[in-house]
């Protein structure tokens, strides 16, 4: 019976986000440039070469794309949730909001929904896009059609992305409580998305010559699920247990 | 231990910032369906206290009851059945969002039931003469204009309690005067209580059943304005305006043994009088013979401002 307050927020803080410009460009151009880059990384190669040599080549290429996909599906994640707390409190519409019988977990909960709902859509917009586009691609040329996602690549898309997602949004959080503007929380998200970008980049700076060795993706892509497990786990323990009225008002 | 009886019942109500005791132990009782008024410089802790009140701010020591909730045990049935009007309430609103859609997002917030929302939309920016702009993005809008709306957020799901943070500052004289009306017929009407914090004495003054004054985090002095009237009456001024000669007219009413002090205007003395009834004729028949011409003798107006000054300066001049 009762309406979510949780996605009320969340709503109306994805319509704010997408009132400004510089938000709104950062997610055309992610949401566009992930599935372009992996149509282009996937397909491309078998424009051009045929036989081993494409082989090789896409046994890295295709679960790179997988992984800088969901990169790209995460970094609008940094951006709407600075709004969404740094933001607020930034326009001091913060305070009349914490007045609102809402507990501190649904309000918790509706600013890392926002995040949440963007990025998911993104993400699977984005593989759905990429699929069909390099099927359409390969098929109307005549080429051998390449499956994208491969299954490391699918583990990347499905299950390792949303917890780093998640891991993002609750670090994000965490350092909304201590900067006073948006910019200031703009420029910390870059080191957070670095943390995952080693681990998933890995197997292809690791990459030696020939093809890659897919027990070495594998064994990336779990570092990446771990890593970003343990981040999710630790960092909205620590939200959760930050995230108060007294604290966030105190601040101003 | 005595229980007080009132909407809004603070004990040792405190909060401090580091060394700051923004809010020392403050007791304040505000009977249901009262106006109450928080009077004090800058820095006194008015706001702080408001903050405290709903919530937003945990005390660091005491405790307050709003309604029959306790601020610290139960926050969200608090926040429930309380208004705020935050202290800038004209920053507070979404400037993105229409001002339709400002109120829509909290009634949705307050759980003001759907059917009801647009209705009570309607009627509230109605009031505040704001219907025709409902669409107008609130970044648009005066700093009246969004105070108003700020204002119709705070009243928008019919809260028994109302927090307001200087409601009429940055008003025109008409629309403050529309909301002190609103103010005193809800709470007469529907018994909804009152809390605001002003600098504006004399609205204060005619608004409010109570009044507290508040400095460096500790209240100085309470009462009902009724109380504080008679406080003020105690001391016995009066206004004489005279033409001609006011320093004149200055020594006559010194050489007068029952008259206390005597401060000097542009064209009228303020006489301090003991006894005044007594001697209020002779003081006029000595001004008379001296040949000075008597416009006006009247009774000085106590005002709220005159005692606030008082009771800041530590007792008086
Ligand atoms: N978040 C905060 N951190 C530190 N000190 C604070 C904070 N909020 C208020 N204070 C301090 O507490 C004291 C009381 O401030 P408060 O805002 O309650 O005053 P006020 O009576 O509302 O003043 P004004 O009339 O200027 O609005 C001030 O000394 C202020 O500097
Ligand atoms: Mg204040």
């Amino acid at each position: 019976m009762a309406r979510s307050k949780s996605m009320i927020v969340a709503l109306a803080d994805i319509r704010m986000a997408l009132k400004l410009r510089m938000v709104k460009m950062g997610l055309v151009v992610s949401a566009a440039f992930g599935p372009l880059m992996t149509i282009v990384l996937v397909a491309g190669p078998s424009l051009v070469f045929t036989g081993p040599e494409l082989e090789m080549i896409a046994s890295f290429l295709v679960p790179m794309a997988a992984a800088m996909l969901a990169m790209f599906s995460v970094i609008p994640a940094t951006m709407i949730s600075a709004n969404a707390l740094v933001g607020e409190r930034e326009q001091s519409t913060l305070e009349p909001l914490l007045c609102t019988p809402m507990t501190d977990r649904e309000l918790l909960w509706g600013k890392t929904l926002s995040s949440v709902l963007i990025c998911s859509a993104i993400l699977v917009l984005g593989t759905l896009a990429s699929t069909i586009g390099i099927a359409a691609i390969l098929l109307g040329s005549g080429k051998q059609l390449i499956v994208f996602p491969d299954l490391p690549g699918l583990f990347m898309l499905a299950v390792v992305a949303p917890i780093v997602l998640f891991a993002v949004v609750s670090l994000m959080i965490i350092i909304s409580g201590r900067v006073q503007r948006v910019y200031e929380a703009y420029q910390m998200s870059g080191f957070i998305i670095m943390i995952f970008m080693i681990p998933m980049m890995a197997p292809i700076v690791s990459m030696q010559s020939g093809a890659a060795d897919p027990s070495a993706i594998w064994m990336w892509n779990f570092v990446s699920f771990l890593l970003a497990v343990v981040i999710a786990v630790i960092t909205w323990a620590v939200a959760i247990k930050q995230f108060n009225r007294d604290k966030m008002v105190s601040l101003v | 231990m005595v229980r007080k009886v009132g909407e809004i019942v603070t004990d040792q109500l405190s909060k401090r910032f580091g060394k700051i005791k923004a809010v020392n132990r403050v007791d304040i009782v505000v009977p249901q369906g009262s106006v109450f008024g928080l009077l004090g410089p800058n820095g006194a802790g008015k706001s702080t206290t408001t903050r405290l009140l709903c919530t937003l701010l945990k005390p660091s020591f005491g405790t307050a009851q709003v309604g029959e909730f306790d601020i610290i045990e139960n926050p969200v049935k608090v926040r429930e059945i309380t208004g705020v009007l935050p202290e800038e309430g004209s920053h507070t609103l979404y400037p993105s969002m229409s001002a339709y859609q400002n109120l829509e997002y909290f009634a949705k917030l307050y759980d003001v039931p759907d059917e009801e929302i647009p209705g009570r939309i309607e009627e509230l920016l109605t009031f505040m003469e704001l219907w025709e702009r409902k669409n107008d993005r609130a970044g648009e809008l005066s700093t009246g204009n969004r105070q108003r709306l700020a204002l119709c957020r705070a009243l928008l799901h019919k809260p028994k309690v109302l927090l307001l943070d200087e409601p009429t500052s940055a008003l025109d004289p008409v629309a403050a005067k529309r909301v002190r009306e609103l103010i005193l017929s809800l709470a007469k009407k529907y018994k909804q209580t009152f809390f605001i914090n002003s600098h504006n004495l004399s609205e204060v003054q005619r608004i409010c059943d109570r009044i507290a004054i508040i400095d460096k985090g500790q209240i100085l002095l309470t009462g009902t304005t009724a109380e504080l009237r008679e406080q003020l009456h105690a001391k016995q001024e009066y206004m004489i305006r005279v033409t001609g000669d006011i320093e004149k007219a200055k020594s006559i009413a010194e050489s007068q043994h029952f008259v206390e002090s005597v401060k000097v205007g542009v064209d009228s003395l303020i006489v301090t009088i003991d006894n005044p009834f007594e001697n209020n004729s002779q003081l006029m028949q000595g001004l008379l013979a001296a040949g000075v011409n008597i416009i006006e003798f009247a009774e000085e107006e106590a005002s709220l401002e005159d005692l606030y000054l008082e009771v800041l300066n530590g007792g008086g001049d």
